[in-house]
């Protein structure tokens, strides 16, 4: 009886694979690509030998004064020993003078930054675009081909001998050329590319310019970017507005870390504060995957840059603005899905 | 989204001549046999012999199981790389050292309390910048802008520090009321009381990772909810019912799609012989659906699906719970984060 158990329980102690099957079977589940890939973490691709771990004694820790070390020197170098200056003009690729790339901080192209890992940008990558990924797949069976489609550009019939070596005719009912809609992969999730603000400010023509001077002002102190300025393209009568005299209209453009922390800050402080705000209209967007909504003047009033010191602004003269949100997605129903996906809010009627 | 519950399209199916009869699903079927106006009229007689090739028709030896990825997304940012954080800091007395000086007359009137207070700020630290420790950008030593060993001015908990601090010593200077000390809150702990107490039931763990459900069954295995797709009911519908079945209908939840992102595929050692119909089952196949909570919690007192425990845990908790064998077909389905 005592052998019987230990048999028993030697066969179920014994691997899977040894025991008799009516099936092969693989080992351990299947093997991916991806098994033999390590786990990838940010720390796993930077240098071990980095100047953050390394361990200095106690003394020469302390001891390390830069500053102090600068001072007690009696002969300085000359400066040019030691600052590199980038040329100031572009002598052509064979002198010897060359400038270092942009990225370098002694370059005279170098923005500083990034400064932070904004929230809406962390957002976005954990969450919504995996979620948007789930969302559009479309599954084609084995087998599956897809029907022909029509080529974009029709050809000529060549009814006349005038069509040879024409150019194509646009699609019909329009001169429209859509964007061409691809199926959302992991390579195409539409993402948010840049934001524009932009406005208009009529009195800044028949009145005086410092309309202008201000709503740069405020538009500068939400963005954190510089802004630039237009010109009229159309002549307005009625406000005394004339096709390029009259500098009328202010815009920034947001792009990277600047455009997320616009972005969070638009999302979780500005709009929910906006009274009977019912979203931005179904029907917005120039059906290529950019929405465009406006604020009025209480609205923009409403940023936080502006709140703190409210009382410096000229209370009238603070601007609306149309922002223009811009994505990489081809039509506007992928749009608004990643973007009511980071919680901007639509209504009406949804025209795709 | 292109196989949702759409009656008229099943109904026409029910009446169509079923082409193949169970090689591939019942909505690629319909993919499938869907007429293409452009080749519809030439191939007709080829395309109704080309399948009979291609897809050899197997008889339905797995159980369809539908699984349930019940997940909570990250609440809070990541903590940063100690990389990062040097990055940051380094980037950011760089700027101070570019950027044109703060305009100080637009933000604070001359005279005015808020005025005096923010002269008394910069004498100290030098810098219109609250949280770059002490730097002046402008004097003959701004090139000495690097941290030395062991500061803490590039850590998160210094910045936030220094910012509450900064806004408290302001609206002490500039109050109307001196006998009263004026408390800005500070931000909430990025460690919860769950995360303190180990408990791995409470939705307000590890704030910054995305957390799964996970359930014990009676033999002890953890595993996903799922159940066996009963009758004629889609994916989704079945993995709707298997949650309100095992996590009880408790909690607020969004389901993903219509389609499974992931699946898992368990072979018996013996195929197991059903005595009543004299049907033989290899194993089951399990497709999992991608699901959001959005409140509420799990619920096992009610379930139906043989469950004795639940948790929420994390990627790399979860490889530490289930089988290797079940973990090697659900990694790739979950976030890093």
């Amino acid at each position: 009886m005592a052998a019987r158990e230990q048999s028993r329980y030697l066969a179920r102690a014994l691997p899977r694979a040894f025991m008799p099957s009516a099936r092969p079977q693989p080992f351990l589940g299947r093997r991916n690509a991806s098994d033999e890939a390590p786990a990838r973490r940010l720390s796993d691709e930077l240098e071990t030998a980095s100047s953050l771990t390394t361990v200095v004694s106690e003394d020469a820790a302390k001891s390390f004064d830069p500053a102090a070390q600068a001072k007690s020197r009696k002969s300085k170098l000359p400066r040019s020993r030691y600052q590199f200056r980038s040329p100031k003009y572009d002598r052509g690729p064979l002198h010897p003078h060359q400038p270092p790339p942009p990225s370098d901080p002694s370059s005279r192209l170098f923005v500083p930054g990034p400064f932070t890992l904004p929230r809406a940008e962390q957002t976005y990558n954990s969450t919504v675009a995996s979620d948007i990924l789930t969302l559009c797949y479309v599954h084609t069976p084995p087998g599956f081909k897809p029907p022909p489609k029509a080529p974009r550009l029709r050809e000529w019939d060549d009814s006349s001998p005038y069509h040879k070596n024409r150019p194509l005719r646009g699609p019909r009912g329009g001169d429209v050329l859509r964007l061409l809609r691809k199926p959302i992969r992991f390579n195409n999730i539409p993402k948010i590319e840049r934001i524009t603000i932009h406005s208009y400010v009529k009195n800044a023509a028949h009145e005086n310019s410092s309309w202008l001077h201000v709503a740069g002002m405020a538009i500068q102190a939400i963005s954190n970017t510089r802004v630039e300025t237009f010109k009229s393209k159309s002549s307005v009568a009625t406000w005394s507005i004339a096709p390029g005299r009259d500098t009328v209209a202010v815009k920034a453009e947001l792009q990277g870390e600047t455009m997320y922390h616009f972005l969070g800050k638009l999302i979780d402080v500005v709009l929910p504060r906006i009274k009977d705000w019912p979203g931005i209209k179904g029907s917005s967007g120039d059906s290529s995957g950019n929405i465009t909504f406006g604020l009025v003047p209480e609205n923009v009033a409403m940023f936080p840059e502006i709140e703190v010191n409210y009382d410096m602004y000229p209370p009238k003269m603070i601007p609306g603005c149309h922002i223009t949100l811009h994505t990489t997605a081809k039509a506007d129903k992928d749009a608004r899905l990643l973007l009511s996906a980071m919680g901007i809010p639509f209504y009406g009627k949804i025209v795709h | 989204m292109s196989s949702g519950p759409n009656g008229a399209r099943r109904i026409a199916s029910l009446l169509r001549p079923s082409k193949f009869d169970s090689g591939v699903c019942k909505s690629c079927q319909e993919t499938l046999g869907r007429r293409t106006y452009a080749s519809a009229a030439a191939a007709t007689p080829s395309a109704t012999a080309a399948p009979d090739t291609t897809f050899p028709v197997l008889k339905p030896v797995y159980t369809i199981n539908a699984g349930v990825v019940l997940s909570r997304p990250p609440q809070i940012t990541r903590d940063l790389e100690p990389f990062e954080k040097a990055f940051h800091f380094y980037q950011k007395r760089l700027n101070e050292r570019l950027a044109l000086p703060f305009t100080k007359y637009f933000y604070f009137k001359r005279g005015t309390p808020a005025d005096v207070d923010w002269k008394k700020k910069v004498a100290e630290r030098r810098t219109p910048a609250r949280d770059i420790g002490k730097y002046n950008a402008y004097a003959t030593d701004a090139w000495n802008d690097e941290l030395l060993l062991g500061s803490k001015e590039s850590e998160p908990e210094y910045q936030i520090e220094k910012l509450v601090d900064d806004a408290e010593s302001t609206a002490n200077a500039t109050s109307q009321d001196t006998s009263k000390k004026e408390e800005i809150p500070r931000p909430f702990s990025r460690v919860t009381e769950a995360d303190k107490k180990g408990d791995f039931k409470s939705l307000n763990r590890l704030l910054p990772k995305t957390l799964y459900l996970l359930v014990q069954s009676k033999e002890g295995y953890w595993k996903f909810p799922s159940s066996p797709v009963v009758g004629e009911e889609t994916i989704r519908e079945a993995a709707e019912r298997t949650l309100a079945e095992s996590a009880g209908v408790n909690m607020n939840t969004w389901m993903v799609g219509y389609h499974p992102y992931g699946h898992h595929v368990y072979t018996n050692r013996k195929p197991h012989i059903d005595k009543a119909t004299g049907a033989e089952s290899h194993g089951e196949k399990t497709f999992f659906m991608k699901t959001r909570i959005m409140t509420g919690q799990a619920d096992l007192s009610a379930n139906t699906q043989n469950l004795k425990d639940f948790k929420w845990l994390s990627k790399d908790e979860i490889a530490q719970h289930v089988l290797p064998n079940y973990y090697s077909y659900i990694k790739n389905m979950l976030a890093d984060r």
